[in-house]
């Protein structure tokens, strides 16, 4: 796909490139240059891209953490001379609100060459997600973390959480995890980061009403983050790999922000393995299809299981992997209940419908939902939701 | 009773000083990028968004001290005080610098505020010329919304003060 690699670096710390299949010039890492001569690679990578190039040239800054004004101008001058001389050529860049300059300051070159615009990509990251991060879910994910939270609090000292670390929560969604570890474990420092604006807007509402201090809510990408590399000595990602449609890129991510010697604690699920009694088969079989719905999205809520693997793979050691179920017997039946009656609502609502499925098939799909809440509420009866927590150490 | 001035400033909290001797800072460009990227990253966990502050900090605190860097010195030492009021986080930078530099400083911070400045920073963006010191003070004042003076703290020894409110921002 790459069809054109080219890269060229200052101190390793910043690189440029040129893929001709999209047309895609793209600057990523800090650029602080004395002189534009210390450009002289990647300016002229630029002038190759645009003489090789037809209708639009996409210029990625996404990833773009730094650049000082010397580098912009050289960079600058050379799109603008373009402009003049290549009238029939268009330039979009493209910028990311999570680095806070770059839309601005590119903006301002539209000022001088209409042939130049900017488009921050982020506003829709992981449009599939949306299911999920609606404001209506918003209880539901304080109820799951709080059932979760009775078996984590004592799993995640097997895993690396410790009073005094540095930890990062990444997919912190509306950060009620971090709050419970800092109670609980008093970590020196949380940066809590999410990529959903209204997430992190009720997580710093929660920290300022009830005045809590010293998590950072951030807003990013997890598979492409601002952070430093080996920052922290524990970073978690609970229930999140498991939604996305690059799992081994957010992995690497989280390696790459993890101190050597410290740890990355995943938790996923394994969602066909969801059970209760009374009325198994019909549980089992809804939960089957769960799986498939997910599937269709382009996640895998059944990778809890493949969490060695995914973690091996990212080059990790002592990897831990242990399983536990939150049930119905687990603190009140009636949050497990309301948790299954808010999947429902999701999974045999929006997400069903948004595939297409029939009025028969969503009415035995919701059935299963149905039987699960029986089985939580029954005096006699079993509900249970398993999930795999697993973590593993970055080398020394 | 000592009574209040109600024009006196309201009083910015120090948070961090770092000082060094001019000819160490001028030993290597990339003192620029280490320090404002280590202050920036000291003073930011505690804003709504820590990450996006520091990266923001980190630039406008960068050209500051590379315009220094540019600028002549005779000697002394390097202060680059960072303090805080609200959301607006102040960054003063004190070093020794001839007379000619002085004059240079004053009037560049004195033509960054006026009214065309939008229009200055856009035609000193199109012009064929690598960018001046005029243009990195310009900059600041056009995309961080900062406000820039300059103090003279004996004859030959000046402070830029720069006022960056950045302090609410968050996605």
């Amino acid at each position: 796909m790459t069809a054109h690699p080219a890269p060229s670096s200052i101190s390793g710390r910043f690189k440029a490139h040129f893929d001709l299949n999209n047309q895609e010039f793209s600057l990523a890492g800090s650029v602080r240059p004395q002189t534009i001569d210390e450009l002289a690679p990647s300016l002229g990578l630029l002038k190759e891209s645009i003489e090789s190039v037809r209708g639009v040239l996409y210029i990625n800054v996404r990833r773009l953490a730094q650049m000082n004004n010397t580098a912009f101008h050289a960079f600058s001058r050379v799109i603008i001379d373009a402009c003049r001389v290549r009238p029939d050529l268009r330039f979009v860049v493209i910028t990311s609100s999570v680095v806070g300059w770059t839309t601005r300051k590119f903006g301002r070159l539209s000022k001088i060459e209409p042939g130049i615009t900017v488009e921050e990509y982020d506003s829709e990251f992981y449009p599939g997600q949306s299911f999920l991060e609606e404001g209506g879910f918003i209880p539901i994910l304080r109820t799951q973390t709080k059932m979760t939270w009775r078996h984590e609090r004592s799993i995640l000292p097997r895993h690396g959480m410790r009073p005094g670390i540095v930890m990062a929560d990444i997919c912190c969604g509306i950060g009620d995890f971090a709050v419970l570890v800092q109670k609980e474990f008093e970590p020196s420092r949380i940066v809590a980061l999410d990529h959903s604006k209204s997430s992190l807007a009720y997580a710093r509402n929660v920290a300022s009403e009830f005045d809590i201090t010293g998590i950072e809510y951030t807003y990013g990408d997890a598979s492409e983050m601002l952070l430093d590399d080996d920052q922290f000595d524990l970073v978690t990602c609970r229930h999140s790999l498991q939604i996305f449609n690059r799992p081994a890129q957010i992995l690497k991510e989280l390696f790459r922000i993890c101190k050597p010697g410290g740890r990355v604690y995943i938790t996923n699920e394994k969602n066909s393995h969801c059970l209760g009694e009374p009325r198994g088969e019909s549980i089992r079989w809804t939960y089957n299809e769960v799986a498939k719905l997910f599937e269709h999205f382009d996640m895998d809520v059944e990778l809890g299981p493949k969490s060695r693997r995914y973690l091996a793979d990212a080059g990790f050691d002592d990897i831990r992997v242990e399983q536990f179920m939150v049930t119905n017997l687990d603190g009140d039946p009636k949050d497990f209940a309301d948790m299954i009656a808010a999947w429902e609502d999701v999974y045999a609502g929006d997400m069903a419908v948004k595939r297409g499925d029939s009025s028969e098939f969503i009415k035995q799909f919701r059935q299963g939902f149905k039987d699960h809440i029986s089985a939580a509420l029954h005096p006699k009866g079993y509900a249970g939701w398993p999930i795999w927590a697993a973590s593993g150490q970055k080398p020394l | 009773m000592p009574t209040k001035d109600a024009n006196a400033e309201p009083s910015f909290r120090t948070m961090i000083q770092v000082d060094m001797e001019i000819v160490s800072f001028l030993s290597n460009w990339a003192h620029c990028d280490y320090i404002s990227s280590y202050l920036a990253r000291t003073i930011s966990h505690n804003r709504p968004d820590s990450v996006l502050f520091s990266n923001l900090f980190s630039s406008a605190l960068n050209e500051l001290l590379e315009v220094t860097f540019r600028t002549r010195h005779s000697g002394g030492a390097l202060e680059c005080r960072l303090s805080r009021l609200g959301e607006t986080d102040r960054i003063e930078l004190t070093f020794a610098c001839s007379r000619e530099e002085h004059t240079f400083l004053e009037d560049a911070i004195a033509r960054v505020q006026g009214a065309d400045r939008q229009a200055r920073y856009l035609s000193s963006l199109s012009g064929d010329v690598a960018p001046s010191r005029d243009m990195m003070l310009l900059e600041l004042t056009v995309n961080y919304n900062a406000t820039l003076r300059l103090e003279e703290v004996d004859a030959d020894t000046v402070t830029i003060v720069v006022d960056l409110p950045l302090g609410g921002l968050a996605n």
